[in-house]
């Protein structure tokens, strides 16, 4: 039986009745990982999968992710299984315990089968970066276009239906964007939601847990999983978690949506705005009171280079402890500085080098007013903007990217309107901490594209509600590459 | 705003401990100067210098003590696990006087 296309409560429900086991799920995903070859894959747990599935205890099969395969992104620690972050400085590293996820995961009888790639410590967002190279996009044979970054192995799993469920890590689009490149729903909980424990930080003040799913229904389900405080992570949040799968529904009757009009109109492919806008009418036929919001296009252009000062300077001092000695590729020197250098020079990529020296650049004192510290004067005047945006509106709304997943090749202009706000004007959702959705609205060359919902903190009822909706005027849910 | 050289780019560099070569120190003069001319635009933000930083999404009210339980947190054999060169428990290093 193909199980690919399955949602998580399919899934669920086949296992309920008997007609597949764990076991048989799990063997199912194992084999199509290893017969992945988009590069999604940091490393696969045949092993230690097979034996979780043996030990699983059949008094929670009622638990919608029991005997569930998920796969899980390689910048989150899972014990006993090697955790890289695709950094050729960790090889070798083995952690001693599980993130808070992936023991809430397992704790309901999910199976993890993988560790999935991602642009070297999670800063990028290409899925070029890696140190295995280049993960490619299911829904291009031609393996010319990206699926984006950095949670590049999380979206390729799920986009080509060997897992229904992947955890990644967002600090600036990085499940929201590929989402979009991969024809998924890629889900990133307010700050605080979701416990970073575990998580390798990059910076600290933008990070997210988020992951991918092929619906909102799934999305959903896994929130109520994962959400919730854990007193190992400070900045977790105490508040109440609702039941998210319960309140789902796709009435939006009277809910206030705001379209960023700025962002669409940094944009110059015509196709994917005309799907927009036809979804955002179908949006106003469910009842949802659909509106153009102004945000001041310098605020909207300055989203990214203060995204790039905050997010460089906050991971130099988050990747200080990477220097060989307590753990990782240690190489050896003629005093103890030298084998840190010697570590850090050989462990780290170019590009990596590069963004670790504009983030300490930008925190001398001789520059820090003029660079870091205007950069977080800046993202207070973004935030600002959109708080009081978000006083109107129930969720505010955007195309997810500016075209369908680009080609390696391809090279945009960085000081480009269309680079500068469509390209990356995600990052907002990071800066104030909001819940922020992505599924896909559309197609283009047999390629997907997606839409952006994001609403105020904690707000991820209406916000899944309201991408609920999106889906049913699409109709495009549970979506593998290879289907179509 | 300030000239950015190889010189001060490779001093940085050297404080963060790794190495770089002329090459990619080029490369990243060229990228700062693309920087610089994106952080012109915030310059540009009327009132962007009188704001106060923003340091995370929003206050986080997360202050508790945990009970006053002794508890032992790591044992010394896992947390040397990834250390490659241990010796009697402890973590071996080049000599500092030689």
């Amino acid at each position: 039986m193909n199980y690919r296309n399955l949602s998580i409560t399919e899934l669920h429900n086949l296992l309920l009745e008997d007609k597949v086991t764990p076991l048989e799920l799990v063997k199912e995903a194992i084999k199509l990982a290893k017969e992945d070859d988009n590069n999604a894959f940091e490393y696969i747990c045949d092993e230690e999968a097979l034996k979780k599935v043996e030990s699983l205890d059949s008094s929670k099969k009622n638990n919608l992710f029991y005997g569930i395969p998920v796969v899980v992104k390689d910048n989150f620690s899972t014990k006993d299984i090697p955790t890289t972050a695709s950094s050729n400085i960790l090889n070798g590293y083995v952690p001693i315990f599980s993130a808070e996820v992936v023991e809430r995961l397992e704790a309901q009888g999910a199976i993890v089968i993988a560790k999935s790639t991602l642009d070297e410590l999670a800063m990028g967002g290409t899925g070029t970066s890696g140190h295995k190279g280049t993960t490619f996009n299911p829904w291009d044979k031609s393996k010319t276009r990206l699926v984006g970054g950095s949670s590049c192995g999380s979206a390729a799993s799920v986009a080509k239906g060997i897992v229904p469920f992947a955890l990644g890590s967002d600090t600036g689009d990085s499940v929201r964007k590929p989402a979009s490149y991969a024809g998924l729903v890629g889900f990133k909980p307010t700050w605080g939601r979701i416990s970073r424990y575990g998580l390798f930080p990059f910076a600290t003040s933008l990070d997210h847990v988020a992951y991918f799913t092929r619906n909102v229904s799934d999305a959903a389900i896994s929130l109520n999983v994962l959400a919730g405080h854990d007193d190992k992570d400070f900045s977790s949040s105490f508040k109440e978690v609702p039941d998210y799968s319960k309140h789902l529904t796709d009435s939006i009757k009277g809910k206030k949506i705001g379209i960023i009009k700025g962002v669409v109109n940094s944009m110059s492919d015509k196709d994917i705005i005309a799907v927009f806008n036809k979804t955002a009418e179908g949006l106003k036929e469910k009842g949802a009171i659909v509106e153009e919001v102004e945000i001041d296009e310098k605020l909207l252009k300055a989203i990214f280079p203060t995204y790039v000062i905050i997010s460089c300077a906050e991971s130099t001092s988050n990747n200080a402890n990477l220097d060989g000695i307590k753990f990782g590729a240690r190489v050896e020197g003629d005093s103890f500085e030298e084998v840190m250098t010697n570590t850090r020079t050989k462990g780290f990529s170019r590009l990596i080098k590069r963004r670790f020296v504009i983030g300490a650049y930008s925190l001398l004192r001789e520059n820090a007013d003029e660079l870091f510290i205007r950069a977080q004067k800046c993202r207070r005047l973004i935030v600002d903007a959109f708080n009081k945006a978000f006083e109107s509106y129930d969720a505010l709304i955007a195309p997810a990217a500016p075209s369908v997943a680009p080609e390696f090749a391809h090279k945009s202009d960085a000081l480009d309107n269309e680079y500068l706000i469509a390209d990356n004007y995600m990052a907002y959702g990071n800066m104030g901490g909001y819940p922020s959705i992505t599924l896909p609205i559309g197609f283009k060359d047999k390629l997907p594209f997606g839409i952006n919902l994001t609403a105020k903190p904690f707000d991820e009822v209406n916000l899944l509600n309201i991408a609920n909706a999106v889906e049913s005027v699409t109709g495009l849910k549970d979506l593998v590459a290879e289907d179509r | 705003m300030k000239k950015v050289t190889k010189e001060v780019l490779k001093s940085n560099a050297e404080k963060l401990m790794f190495e770089m070569s002329d090459e990619d120190l080029d490369l990243l003069v060229n990228e700062f100067g693309v920087i610089q001319e994106q952080m012109s635009l915030i310059g540009e933000i009327e009132g962007v210098d009188e704001t106060t930083p923003m340091t995370f999404p929003f206050d986080v009210t997360s202050t508790f003590l945990r009970e006053d339980v002794a508890s032992e947190p790591l044992d010394r054999e896992l947390a040397l696990r990834n250390a490659k060169d241990v010796v009697d428990g402890q973590i071996r290093l080049p000599k500092v006087v030689k």
